[in-house]
Order: C-alpha cells, then sequence, then structure tokens
C-alpha cells in the first residue's frame, strides 16, 4: 500500500497524479472527463493508469478526488426535492433573501427562485428569542400534524430552520425528532444549525436548504464511486476535498454534500502551499489561469486566506472556504470592441468548442490565446507538444478586424488585449491582497494553470512582484495538490458578546465546547492521538461593527492573558487592515473557530535528476513589447537540468504551458524542476 | 501625451480598483446599520473640474451628491486656497448641494507636481446627523433646520491633522456619538487609503495622461449613453403620476414629466410638478438629477460604468420651487419618495418608446421606518430601517416579489443581527398575498413585517408612499395594492396608521406592522398562461384576502399622453 492518487475532475479532463511513496515519484495522467457519469472517468482512468505503470489497484493507499458534481447539479437544478419548516411568519424569507436585486441599473435581471418552492415551505408556531428565552413554545402538535402534507409533498430531504437557533437550537433539535419518528425513514431530516451554526438567517437557511438538496445527488455518485472502486480492487475508501483545502471522508461527504461541492479551486492552492512549503516560502499570491477563468488567491505565513460566505449558483452558502477570487479572464477569453469604442476582454470565452480563433473550428472572435500566437509567444504551428496544430494566420485575421476598427497595427493591438486581460486579472489580485492591508510586493506569485505562465510578467509587473514560480506541472497542479491534504473539518460557535477582564472564563468554556466536537470528529474518523492537529481562530469586531477580523490563537494561551493580547493585537490588525484603530472601544467577539486536521507525512517531492544543461531547440522571432520582433531561443521544459540559469528573452515549452521569460529577465531551476523568474527591478514601481 | 483605446482602459481599471478599494474598508470598518449591511454608501475620483471619472459600486443618490459637493468646494475654495492634506466635509443640500443631511460626504483634493489635480470622495448614509427626531430621517419637520445638523463645505482635516473642534462640534450634535465617531473616522480613512493609492498611480501616469484619460473615460461613458438615446424613437413623451402627501397636509401631490428625445439628445421637462411642501419629501437640484439619469441608465446603457458622461446629452427643466426643485428652507429627509415618483413617471411616459424596457409602477415608495427608546437594559437606541416591495411587472416576466427598487437597493438587515442589538422581536416577514397586480406578467408582491417592542414602549416614525395612490400596470395590466401601517394593541385589534406617523408609542404588548405596496402588472390579464395560473395558485401569492374592484384602464390619476 503505498499509492497516494489524487484525481481532479474537471469539465473537460479528468487529471491523475500517482504518488510511489517508496521513491516519491509521481506519475500523471490525463483523460477526457464524462459529465453525465461522472464517477466513470476516476474509475477508467485509475484502470489505465495503473495498468499502463504496472501497479495494482491493490497497492492504492490513498485515493483523493475533487468533485464537481454538487455543483454542476446545482447550476441545472437537478437536485433533491427539499421541504422547509421554519417559524411561523417566516416561510417566504428563503425567497426574500436580502430584499435586493443583483444589480443596482439592471431592472430584468433576478436573483435565482429559492430551491424550495413556495407550497413546500411549511410553518409551525415557535419563537426563540435572541437571549435564549421563548417567545413561543413550539407546537408539538402542530407539527406532528404537518407530517402527512410534507410526506405527500413528495420531499425527500426536509430542512428545519429556525430563527435564533444558531445560539438555542433546542427548539430545531426537537422538531427533526419529531419529524424523524412521523415520517418514513429513507427521508432526510436535517436541522440548519447542523451544518453550521452561525447567526444571520438568510445565509444560513440557505446553506442547509442547498446541502438537503445535494443529499441524494451525493448519495447516488458515491454509491456508484465506492462500489465500483471496490470492484476494481481498491480496498481504501476514496477522500472528498472540500473548501478549505482539506480531505473529508465519504460518510462526512454523505452528511455534508455542500461541504464537497465548493473544493474546485481550493485543491490548487493546497498544491502551490506544498510547493511553497518545500521551497522555504512563506508569502504566496497564486495565479491559476484556464481557458475561461483565472482564480486569484492568497497565501499569508504559509497559511491560505479563508471566506465565510461564498456564491454557488447566485445562493450564499455560509461555510469556511479558501478565499479564491475567480475573473471572466483566460485563454478563451474575447477581445471586443464596446459602444464606447474601448477594447474590452471578457467576460465572454470562446471556451473549448470552438475555442480561440486559430484552433480552425469556426471561433472568429479574437481572444487571449490568438494574441499570444500573434506576438510569437504561442508556438505559432501547434500547441499540447505538436499534437494539435494551429492556424496562425486565424489569430491574425481575428485580431486584424479588431485592428482596423482600432486603428492599430496587429501586434499593437494583440499587445493591447494582453494588457487589458492582465488589468482585469491585477484587479482581482489587488482584491485578495490590498484590500486586506497586503502589499503584493511583498509576496511572490506562483503561476500555474495552462495559461498562467504566459500572463504572470504581466500581472507581476503591474503590481510591484520580484518574483514568479511556474511549478514543474503548472497544468496538473490540483490533481497533485490532492496529494497533499488532509483530512479536515471546521467547527464554530458563534458568541457576540462584549469582551473584557470577565470573558476569560467563557471563552475557555465555549473552548472546551469546540474542543469535544473535534475529540468526536477525531473518533469517528478514527484518527490517532498522535496525528491530531487543530487550529483555532477568534473573530473579533468593534461592538457595532457588521465585518470581523479573525486572529489565530494557540491552544496553550487560551488562559487568563488572553483577552488583553487579543485586544492588542485586534487593534493592530484593525489599523493595518482600514488605516485606523479606536483603542478605546468595546470589541466585541464575535465567534471562534476550530479547524481539526489529520496530520500526514509531507511526501518530499522527488528532486530532479542531474542531467546536462539543455541548450535551445531552435529560435523564433518574439515580439515583448511594442518595439521589435527579437529572435527568441525556444526550451524544452523537461530538459532544464537543476540549477540551470537561462537569460532573457526565452521561451519555455512544456506540454501543458509555455513560460516566458522577456528580456533583461532570468528564470533559475530549482532542484525539484521549478522556475524562478527573477524581474528586474527597474520594472517594480 | 497621446492615449489610445487600450491606454483608456487599462487607466479606468486602474482608477475603478481604487474606488472599489475604498468602498469596501468603509462598508467594512463602519458602525451604522445603513452603511455596514445595507451598503448606502459610494466613492468617487474627479478630475479638477469637478466632473467624476470613475465611481464605486453604488446608489444613484450618492452620486450626485458627492457631484455636487466637489463642484461647491471648487467655487468656495478654488484651488489656490487648497493645500495638500486637506479634507472637507459637508452634508447640506442647500450649501453643499446634498440631497438630504444624513448623507455626509467627504472630500479630498489630491495634489501631484506642485499642483491639484484631481479629488477623491465618499459619502455615506449615517444613522443619525442630529435634529428634532432619532435617526434624522422622520416626519412631521417643515425645515432643513428640524431635520440635523447642517454642515457647509468645510474643512475636517487641515495640513493632514483632522481638525478636532470641528469632529467635537458634530459629534456633540449627534446621536450616539461613540458610533458616529467610528462611521466619520471610517470614512476619513477610506480617502486617505484612495489619496495614497492616487499617489501610487501618478508614479505610473504622468498628470497630463491622467488628464487626458479623465477626458476620454468621461467621453467613452457619454458615446455609450448617446448611442443608447439614438435608438429611443423622437417624439415628446409625457406622463402624470401622483404622490400621496407629505404629512404635513398637502396631498395629492402632482409629478408631471415631458420628455424629448432628438436624436441623441434628451430633455427632461417637470413643468407642471406640485410646488415644494412643508413635509420632508422635496427634491433638490442634485436629487432630481440623479433620479433622472438613474431611469435614462436603466434604460438605454443599464451595464455600463457611471461617470459624468451620463450628464452630457442631457438637460434637466423644473420649476424653482417645486416639489422637485425645492429652495431653501425645505425639508428633504425622506426624499427619495418623491425620487421613486420621478422614475416612475419617467418610465410611464417612455412606456410607448421603449415598451420592452421599460417596467410597471413599483413599489414607488422607499418604506422606511424607524424605532427609538431606552431599552429593558437601561440603554438609548435608535433602528432605522426601508423594506422593500413589489416591483413592476415586466414585458416578459412577473415583477420581483419583495425587493428594494429603483433608487434604493439597500439590504435588509438580518433578524438575527437586529434582534441581538435592538430591543425589537421581528414576528413575520413575509410576502403580501395578492398585492401584486394582475396582468399578462403579474406585479411584484409587497412585504409585511410585525416589530414587536421588548418589554418596553418604543417610538416609531414611519414613510409610507403608495399608501392612498396603487402602483399602476401597462398595457392593460392591473394595479397593485397600496401599503399600509398599522398598530396592533394588546387585543389583537389592528388599527390602520396616517401614511407619514411620527412619534407614535408603541407599549409593551402591542407591536407595529407594516404592509408595503405591491406592484403593477403588465399587459391584458386575460392573456396570462394558464401554467402561470396554474403556479399562482400553488404557490398562494394571489390568494388575495382583499379583492380589488376591477377598474378602467389608465386609472384616473394617470394620463399617458403622446
Amino acid at each position: 500500500m503505498t499509492l497516494r492518487i489524487g484525481v481532479d475532475v474537471g469539465g473537460t479532463f479528468t487529471d491523475f497524479a500517482v504518488t510511489d511513496t517508496r521513491n516519491a515519484r509521481t506519475i500523471f495522467h490525463k483523460r477526457p472527463s464524462t459529465p453525465t457519469e461522472p464517477h466513470r472517468a476516476i474509475v477508467e482512468g485509475l484502470k489505465e493508469v495503473l495498468l499502463e505503470n504496472t501497479l495494482s489497484a491493490g497497492m492504492v493507499e490513498a485515493l483523493l478526488h475533487g468533485t464537481t458534481v454538487g455543483t454542476n447539479a446545482l447550476i441545472q437544478r437537478r437536485v433533491g426535492r427539499v421541504a422547509l419548516v421554519t417559524s411561523d411568519g417566516f416561510r417566504d424569507l428563503l425567497e426574500i433573501g436580502r430584499q435586493t436585486r443583483p444589480k443596482v441599473y439592471d431592472i430584468h435581471e433576478d436573483f435565482p427562485a429559492p430551491l424550495v418552492p413556495r407550497d413546500l415551505r411549511f410553518e409551525v408556531p415557535e419563537r426563540m428569542r435572541a437571549d435564549g428565552r421563548v417567545h413561543v413554545p413550539l407546537d408539538e402538535a402542530r407539527l406532528t400534524a404537518l407530517a402527512p402534507a410534507i410526506l405527500s409533498s413528495g420531499a425527500d430531504c426536509i430542512v428545519v430552520c429556525f430563527l435564533n437557533s444558531y445560539a438555542f437550537p433546542h427548539h430545531e433539535e426537537r422538531a427533526v425528532e419529531i419529524l424523524r419518528a412521523a415520517l418514513p425513514p429513507e427521508i432526510f431530516v436535517i436541522s440548519s444549525t447542523e451544518i453550521y451554526p452561525e447567526f444571520r438567517e438568510y445565509e444560513r437557511f440557505t446553506t442547509a436548504v442547498l446541502n438537503g438538496a445535494l443529499l441524494t445527488v451525493i448519495d447516488r455518485y458515491l454509491d456508484n464511486l465506492t462500489n465500483e472502486i471496490r470492484d476494481m480492487g481498491v480496498t481504501v475508501e476514496p477522500r472528498i476535498s472540500h473548501g478549505s483545502g482539506g480531505l473529508m471522508s465519504v460518510g462526512a461527504a454523505r452528511k455534508l454534500p455542500i461541504r464537497a461541492s465548493l473544493s474546485g479551486p481550493a485543491a490548487g492552492v493546497s498544491a502551490v502551499l506544498h510547493t511553497a512549503k518545500l521551497m522555504g516560502m512563506g508569502n504566496v499570491i497564486t495565479l491559476d489561469v484556464g481557458g475561461t477563468s483565472s482564480d486569484v488567491a492568497m497565501i499569508r505565513d504559509f497559511a491560505a486566506s479563508e471566506v465565510a460566505v461564498q456564491d454557488i449558483g447566485g445562493f450564499p452558502v455560509r461555510l469556511p472556504a479558501i478565499d479564491v477570487t475567480a475573473v471572466g479572464a483566460g485563454g478563451g477569453t474575447i477581445a471586443w470592441i464596446d459602444t464606447d469604442e474601448l477594447l474590452k476582454v471578457g467576460p465572454f470565452s470562446a471556451g473549448a468548442d470552438p475555442g480561440p480563433a486559430c484552433y480552425g473550428r469556426g471561433g472568429e472572435d479574437a481572444t487571449v490565446t490568438d494574441a499570444n500566437v500573434c506576438l510569437g509567444r504561442l508556438n505559432p504551428i501547434a500547441l499540447l507538444d505538436g499534437r494539435m496544430p494551429i492556424d496562425a494566420s486565424l489569430s491574425r485575421e481575428a485580431i486584424g478586424r479588431l485592428a482596423d476598427r482600432l486603428g492599430f497595427g496587429i501586434e499593437q493591438t494583440a499587445r493591447g488585449i494582453l494588457r487589458v486581460v492582465a488589468a482585469t486579472v491585477v484587479k482581482a489580485l489587488r482584491k485578495v491582497s490590498v484590500e486586506r492591508g497586503y502589499d503584493p510586493a511583498d509576496f511572490c506569485l506562483f503561476a500555474f494553470g495552462g495559461a498562467g505562465p504566459l500572463m504572470a510578467i504581466d500581472v507581476a509587473r503591474e503590481v510591484g512582484i520580484g518574483m514568479v514560480v511556474v511549478p514543474n506541472h503548472p497544468g496538473l497542479m490540483c490533481a497533485e495538490g490532492l496529494q497533499h491534504c488532509a483530512l479536515m473539518h471546521d467547527f464554530v460557535r458563534s458568541a457576540l458578546w462584549i469582551i473584557d477582564d470577565g470573558s476569560t472564563d467563557r471563552i475557555v468554556g465555549l473552548c472546551a465546547d469546540l474542543h469535544a466536537d473535534a475529540v468526536r470528529w477525531f473518533g469517528e474518523e478514527d484518527v490517532e492521538l498522535a496525528r491530531q492537529q487543530v487550529t483555532w481562530r477568534i473573530e473579533l469586531r468593534y461592538l457595532g461593527q457588521n465585518f470581523e477580523l479573525a486572529l489565530p490563537i494557540e491552544e496553550e494561551r487560551i488562559d487568563h492573558h488572553l483577552v488583553g493580547e487579543l485586544c492588542d493585537r485586534f487593534h493592530a490588525l484593525h489599523e493595518q487592515t482600514y488605516g485606523f484603530a479606536s483603542r478605546s472601544e468595546p470589541i466585541e467577539l464575535v465567534s471562534i473557530k476550530l479547524k481539526a486536521a489529520k496530520r500526514i507525512e509531507t511526501v518530499a517531492n522527488e528532486p530532479l535528476a542531474p542531467r546536462p544543461a539543455a541548450a535551445p531547440g531552435g529560435t523564433r522571432p518574439v515580439m515583448f513589447g511594442f518595439d521589435d520582433w527579437i529572435d527568441t531561443p525556444i526550451y524544452r521544459r523537461d530538459g532544464l537540468a537543476p540549477r540551470q540559469k537561462l537569460l532573457g528573452p526565452v521561451i519555455i515549452e512544456q506540454q501543458d504551458t509555455t513560460v516566458l521569460v522577456y528580456p533583461g529577465e532570468s528564470a533559475d531551476v530549482d532542484q525539484w524542476g521549478n522556475l524562478l523568474i527573477e524581474l528586474q527591478s527597474e520594472n517594480r514601481p | 501625451m497621446n492615449l489610445n483605446a487600450i491606454d483608456v482602459e487599462i487607466m479606468r481599471n486602474a482608477l475603478s480598483s481604487i474606488c472599489d478599494e475604498m468602498y469596501v474598508a468603509i462598508m467594512r470598518s463602519a458602525y451604522s446599520t445603513n452603511i455596514k449591511e445595507r451598503r448606502d454608501h459610494s466613492t468617487a475620483i474627479f478630475d479638477t473640474r469637478g466632473r467624476v471619472v470613475v465611481q464605486g459600486e453604488s446608489l444613484p443618490l450618492l452620486l450626485a451628491s458627492m457631484l455636487g459637493l466637489v463642484e461647491v468646494v471648487l467655487e468656495k475654495y478654488g484651488d489656490t486656497e487648497m493645500r495638500p492634506g486637506d479634507m472637507f466635509i459637508s452634508n447640506d443640500p442647500y450649501e453643499g448641494r446634498g440631497s438630504h443631511l444624513p448623507d455626509i460626504a467627504l472630500v479630498m483634493p489630491i495634489f501631484a507636481d506642485g499642483r491639484l489635480v484631481a479629488f477623491v470622495a465618499d459619502i455615506a448614509h449615517h444613522a443619525d446627523v442630529g435634529g428634532m427626531s432619532p435617526g434624522s430621517m422622520s416626519g412631521g419637520m417643515t425645515e432643513i433646520y428640524q431635520e440635523g445638523l447642517r454642515i457647509p463645505p468645510i474643512r475636517i482635516m487641515r495640513d493632514h491633522e483632522l481638525v478636532a473642534d470641528v469632529i467635537d462640534l458634530i459629534l456633540l450634535n449627534v446621536r450616539v456619538p461613540r458610533e458616529r465617531r467610528g462611521d466619520y473616522m471610517a470614512q476619513v480613512a477610506a480617502n486617505l487609503l484612495g489619496a495614497r493609492r492616487m499617489a501610487d498611480f501618478f508614479r505610473r501616469w504622468s498628470v497630463a495622461a491622467f488628464e487626458e484619460g479623465a477626458d476620454a473615460i468621461i467621453e467613452s461613458v457619454a458615446k455609450r449613453i448617446r448611442a443608447g438615446i439614438s435608438q429611443l424613437p423622437d417624439g415628446v413623451y409625457s406622463f402624470e403620476d401622483v404622490l400621496d402627501d407629505d404629512g404635513m397636509g398637502t396631498s395629492d401631490i402632482p409629478i408631471r414629466v415631458s420628455i424629448t428625445v432628438a436624436g441623441d439628445q434628451m430633455h427632461f421637462d417637470f413643468a407642471g410638478c406640485g410646488d415644494q411642501v412643508l413635509g420632508n419629501i422635496n427634491v433638490t437640484t442634485s436629487g432630481l438629477q440623479a433620479s433622472v439619469l438613474y431611469a435614462l441608465k436603466v434604460l438605454v446603457d443599464p451595464a455600463g460604468p457611471t461617470n459624468h458622461g451620463i450628464i452630457d446629452p442631457v438637460s434637466i427643466s423644473a420649476p424653482a420651487g417645486s416639489i422637485v426643485d425645492a429652495e431653501f428652507p425645505a425639508a428633504t429627509a425622506a426624499r427619495a419618495q418623491t425620487c421613486q415618483r420621478i422614475i416612475d413617471a419617467v418610465m410611464g411616459a417612455l412606456a410607448q418608446a421603449v415598451p420592452d424596457r421599460v417596467v410597471a409602477a413599483s413599489n414607488g415608495a422607499n418604506t422606511t421606518l424607524s424605532f427609538s427608546g431606552v431599552g429593558p437594559d437601561g440603554q438609548g437606541y435608535v433602528y432605522m430601517e426601508t423594506v422593500g416591495g413589489g416591483a413592476g411587472a415586466r414585458a416578459y416576466k412577473d415583477g420581483t416579489d419583495g425587493v428594494q427598487v429603483h433608487v434604493t437597493n439597500t439590504s435588509n438587515l438580518p433578524i438575527e443581527a437586529l434582534e441581538k442589538e435592538y430591543p425589537i422581536l421581528i414576528e413575520r416577514y413575509e410576502f403580501v398575498e395578492g398585492s401584486g397586480g394582475d396582468g399578462m406578467w403579474r406585479g411584484g408582491l409587497g412585504l409585511r413585517r410585525v416589530y414587536r417592542p421588548i418589554d418596553h414602549t418604543c417610538h416609531f416614525g414611519g414613510q409610507g408612499e403608495r399608501f392612498v395612490h396603487q402602483p399602476w400596470g401597462l398595457f392593460g395590466g392591473r394595479p397593485g395594492q397600496c401599503g399600509r401601517f398599522r398598530l396592533i394593541d394588546e387585543t389583537g385589534n389592528a388599527r390602520v396608521l396616517a401614511t407619514k406617523p411620527s412619534s407614535l408609542a408603541v407599549p409593551p404588548g402591542s407591536a407595529l406592522m407594516v404592509e408595503t405596496p405591491g406592484a403593477g402588472g403588465y399587459g391584458d390579464p386575460k392573456d396570462r398562461l394558464s401554467e402561470m395560473r396554474e403556479q399562482d395558485r400553488r404557490h398562494g401569492k394571489t390568494s388575495s384576502r382583499i379583492q380589488y374592484q376591477p377598474q378602467a384602464e389608465p386609472p384616473a390619476n394617470v394620463r399617458a399622453t403622446k
């Protein structure tokens, strides 16, 4: 049992990274996805990769994968039928939402209709006050009497959502008990607080409803997957990645399918985290550029930034997740001229079909990829190691149409497209760094995804970043990253009280509750003591504010010194983030969060075997600035030797991406094969 | 310097990134519910001619108020009297060309190469700005002096130091000064942040490039708007709507508009609107401008950016001293009520020009409730909120139920946050069934919300509109239902209140109920698809307890002429 396998199921391709822990060697494999039967690609791909490398299914020690089954089901609304049981007077709350419209000036656009139609929302007399006093007792008789109506509604899941349950869940818990007793066992009954007990009713209710809607979807998927994997001889259960960059067991995913649905971009960030740790880089901004979008995230002090709420299909989901900002800027993103006669790039994309004009599949729009082809930055003959021939003249035609309207040359227009798309990505990058009080110049940029390394230099220059890292397999980062994820779960307790000298006992009490939760979870997941790992965060704000700031705390410091220390740290963080602190103001404790994880041994990557420094395989003319075509040496990535240094201008090609090194810059190959591109300081403001 | 279309787009991105950053900083660090949850704030960058170049995400009314302030600061101080490290503050609709007193605007001149080159500004709706009544929004006041502290354009920062005297004076005059200090600091910090980012900006771009770019960015928006106007059929389009009352004795106030579309230009004439009133629903010049520009943008370029370029192709005239162009010392706190009606009137007029883009009359209001008192814990509090209602039906789908419309798009405060912070319990928050006007497409439903003070007497003040005159339908669509305030006593008896009650006691055991107006339908009800009828029945959204009398179309108070 020595194989750790990461599987990233994407819309087009399913990627595999198989590491044999005996020699730390990683094998990669790629095959088309099977969107209608998502487990099929995993099973088939596994068989292929094991067979090709004469490995056996019995050797699989861990099978770790991220799935988009939940997200796709939500977007297509092919989900379970959910009924809502809520406090009397509030059945429309799910539909009212925040009583806003999505865009101020667009009176024709609406938020998506709630997943639970109005006739499936049932009210029951009950009401908890904010301080825990019972305003209206739970009417158990009425609830019991509702059961037949709920049953005949055809719902396969009942979600119980009561106001103020985040702090006082008794009514919700009792209602769940009553409904479970009154309904057949195959009908799921869940409560809002068991999904995530945080205040703000609309977000909590919606999160619980989405979770309820996905229960049957995930069950079906996991049944198929686990059965077929067992049949092929794999003896371990698969694990599923979730939005905070950790893994969950099959059992946990069946209970919390919504968590398993937010895993997408988080795995890539986990991969960067792993590589950055090996390289000793604590502060990193990640840039993952695919065909249609770019994902940007921030890692500080070896930890990825998190958010409390995310958008999924237009619904807010309140669960902790790695903070990934996505913008519509990828290789297939379309350049166009708006009614104001300015050049715009995105958010529309040519996707995979028809794709960029140069693919020759009938796409007539100029895309970012076409701009790169026009400038010689992308191979003008073929992509994917020659497996995909392209027609550069189609790129020139498409860009020429824009150039004519702008009155520019083709190269100038192509260069303009790349500058505009970089500006879009820069906005996202500033959002994850500058808006949180951090200067991107203090970070290095990890560029991956098929189009990331091409765009990275333009982006880095714009924000003053001095170092760009291109990992060894930029197109397979998610699959690779999954291998380094740990089993992980998040716990929260909302507090909402002012902290003062008397708060220590209450904080210690809350921490004890959370700790008990974690101990229970470690038990359920069979995590032995030596591997148990917990990290704590406490969220604070000035009394009267609405957004909290999170401070990490160490377990051993949860004692009587904590309060004073916390206040000082909070003032400082507030000052750093917002430019002012109010040192005489009372501070409110909003919540305490605990992340429980199973410590795993880091699989150190295999260093690159020593070999002679590679020579360029040829040259081609490339345009870097507005000025001239420069005859530029082309290197093969897989020929590069450890410690080899390349002086720009240079193009480095590999199967899954192309790397660009500007004139005057240099790229170093490190011992694992990562490329470190240092930007000239005069390029930085 | 010669910027091309690519440079301009990149500069616009860089500037809007600065505005967005300022916007988020205020939202996250402010105290007023209006700002932190409801996002009633905005940020912008101006050129030295006082033109807005880029604006952060925001509500239309705030744009006009910031525009006014920069203009006045330029007139009053000129570029000779401004120094690096200055920051100006104002809220006055007359001296500072704002739109009502609770909107506090701060503007900071930006210097480069030793001269004035730009301004950064922010504006936010504070929970209180002093005056006769907590929250500074209640009815019952007849002149601006009663509504709160008037701040003319003055310095709040000089030579990079806050002017403590000014801040002390302001804070002494507002309720809950502890929280308000936080709001002022959040706004000051955001401008300072904007100034730092502009300094970075000017390390990359020369002053000459910025000036040229600003012209081009403004012109690019003007181009979009002109292109949009050109697609409207030329002609003169008129409409008349009516406001319920001002709460101080004037009822049935006409709002009349005549719109001339000629090529790529538009003129909006408000001759025939009622005179300014004693009540606080008067609109000043900046509010009228904001309302017209909002409606225009919705109809011709909803996706484009907002800046001074919108104003270029448009002219507006209104009788001085009318309710849509009020003169000192008219009260203006609830000006949004009238702004909503101006927009409904513009929609009504242009229904014949662009029937597929307009909507029927929406809840036409900014239904406002304010509660104040001393809670059982001995702490005084002021809580104000606005409740959404029906949105007008559209040419191809139903109007949205229970939503903020037109000039306002502020979020509700989560009930769990509200109940934690204030001694009020929300007993119901639901749609008013049957309140949407019938039609081929149904008007949106109003909202019902019930407030119960916990163990104390609270004081209620409210602002309702379309509580008397129903929101009209279009092309045969029926009108939506009116709204109302009701006081429910201990025995459960409900008493209907005035449209704009002020300082009404709600004793323990009783509760205050609001039902906001629905919205008008679109198209003949007999053309409604049977599937939609079936869905209506299943969802119970039309099972009204109140049956409407069939009404002749158009309603008597609404006349559309071409």
